[in-house]
């Protein structure tokens, strides 16, 4: 019986881990073994909170999604995580930066990010910091001296453009 | 409220990719119970998500899958092993005070006997608590493994209730008379499903080829294992195609196919 159960657990890996991990990869993008470490700690979560997915909410998939993505974050957001970037001395302009210049855009050429080069530069910008960096619209505001206001109505219109180009 | 409005203001992208703050959440969720049509217009765009996403999917690193495999059934073995390695504690009281008056013994021994009782108690309930959550580990993976199921079958039934899905049945040849597969054609994206029917399994350095005949070419559209039997297969996209053919390839596939070798071959209505 358990054993059934974790080859259908094995299946749920081989459908989504290659999905998952293209999204971690998208907000961890230059630590690979954090990475993978990442998608392993996901896995393990799924296993352990798939009592609290709630069909009624979203799809199976939405929800495992949201499960990488916050963990991703929660590690680019760690207090190791930023003494490492430190350590290898770059520039860890995401906190002081107050204007559009100073924020180093990291659109590489996969996944989601594909689809953000499509938009224009002012609202790929928020969707990048909302999205992949996790900064919340209050903090989002702050930085680039923008009313609250605009930052929620201009990622409200990016992510209708994002829409079309997903369909 | 005006629900297409709504439905248009991207609160939709906002609440599936976790954007929507905790109020805009909870609003959604009530909203999502009387409109049907919000919970369609969600779902349209967590399909469009999800296809996105595999589309882009990137091999995942090697070996994380076993050592996720290794922790779920070490979490599961653990349980029973807690239970034991924690015996209630029983602390008894030291006989110091020899000589102190009845009521002092009384209230000493009363204390004894109420902590054995309680450690007996919290014993219980632990133990109890732990069978609980074995117990509904095992009905959470049940259902994990339902869900799985659950959503292949829809969609396998999506793409064939397609009115724009052409059906093409692909018979066994001569070599392989048994093999049979259909392709799901449609017509309006060009998407190319397959389901295998019948496709005896091969060594593991083969594997089946699936080619579209193209004005006599064949075009490759990829490669499946026949342990894949009754599931449906997205296969690459195809514009025409006056046949389809199955063929018994190297792992991975070959640039054109060992014609001697075809198991299965269906004609489309452009062959007309």
């Amino acid at each position: 019986m358990k054993r059934r159960d974790n080859q259908a657990f094995s299946t749920l890996y081989d459908n989504y881990a290659g999905a998952l991990y293209s999204i971690i990869k998208q907000i961890i993008t230059d630590n690979a073994e954090l990475a993978s470490d990442v998608l392993q700690e996901v896995f393990i979560n799924i296993y352990r909170k798939i009592d609290t997915y709630d069909q009624t909410k979203g799809r199976l998939f939405t929800w495992m999604l949201n499960i990488a993505r916050n963990a991703s974050i929660d590690t680019l957001r760690s207090k190791s995580y930023q003494n490492a970037q430190k350590n290898q001395e770059l520039p860890d302009n995401v906190y002081k930066g107050t204007a559009d210049q100073s924020i180093q855009l990291n659109v590489d050429n996969i996944g989601l990010k594909k689809v953000l080069e499509k938009l224009r530069p002012e609202h790929r910008v928020l969707v990048e910091l909302a999205y992949f960096k996790g900064f919340t619209h209050e903090e989002i505001a702050e930085m680039m001296s923008v009313p609250l206001g605009t930052v929620k109505t201009r990622i409200r219109n990016a992510l209708l453009q994002l829409r079309e180009y997903l369909q | 409220m005006n629900i297409k409005e709504y439905i248009g203001s991207g609160i939709i992208e906002a609440y599936v990719l976790g954007l929507a703050s905790e109020s805009e959440k909870a609003e959604f969720e009530q909203l999502c119970t009387q409109y049907p049509e919000l919970v369609a217009a969600r779902r349209d765009f967590e399909e469009g998500l999800e296809k996105h996403a595999s589309e882009q999917a990137m091999q995942p690193p090697m070996g994380v899958k076993v050592k996720v495999l290794e922790a779920i059934s070490d979490a599961t073995r653990d349980v029973p092993e807690s239970v034991s390695s924690n015996p209630p504690k029983i602390i008894t009281m030291a006989n110091e005070k020899r000589g102190s008056s009845g009521l002092l013994r009384f209230v000493a021994a009363a204390s004894v006997i109420l902590l054995v009782v309680l450690a007996w108690f919290t014993y219980q309930s632990h133990k109890q608590n732990e069978d609980l959550k074995s117990s509904n580990a095992a009905l959470h993976d049940e259902l994990n493994s339902t869900q799985k199921t659950l959503e292949a079958i829809v969609n396998e039934t999506n793409v064939l209730k397609n009115p724009n899905t052409t059906v093409v049945n692909m018979v066994g040849t001569k070599v392989a008379p048994k093999s049979s597969a259909n392709v799901y054609w449609d017509s309006t994206n060009n998407n190319v499903f397959l389901v295998v029917k019948n496709m005896p399994q091969l060594p593991s350095d083969k594997q089946y080829q699936l080619w579209a005949l193209i004005d006599g070419k064949p075009t490759d559209l990829g490669v499946f294992d026949s342990r894949n039997d009754k599931v449906i297969l997205q296969m690459k996209d195809t514009k025409k195609a006056q046949a389809f053919a199955i063929t018994i390839e190297k792992a991975g596939g070959n640039p054109t196919p060992t014609l001697d070798s075809m198991q299965s071959l269906g004609k489309t209505m452009q062959s007309q």
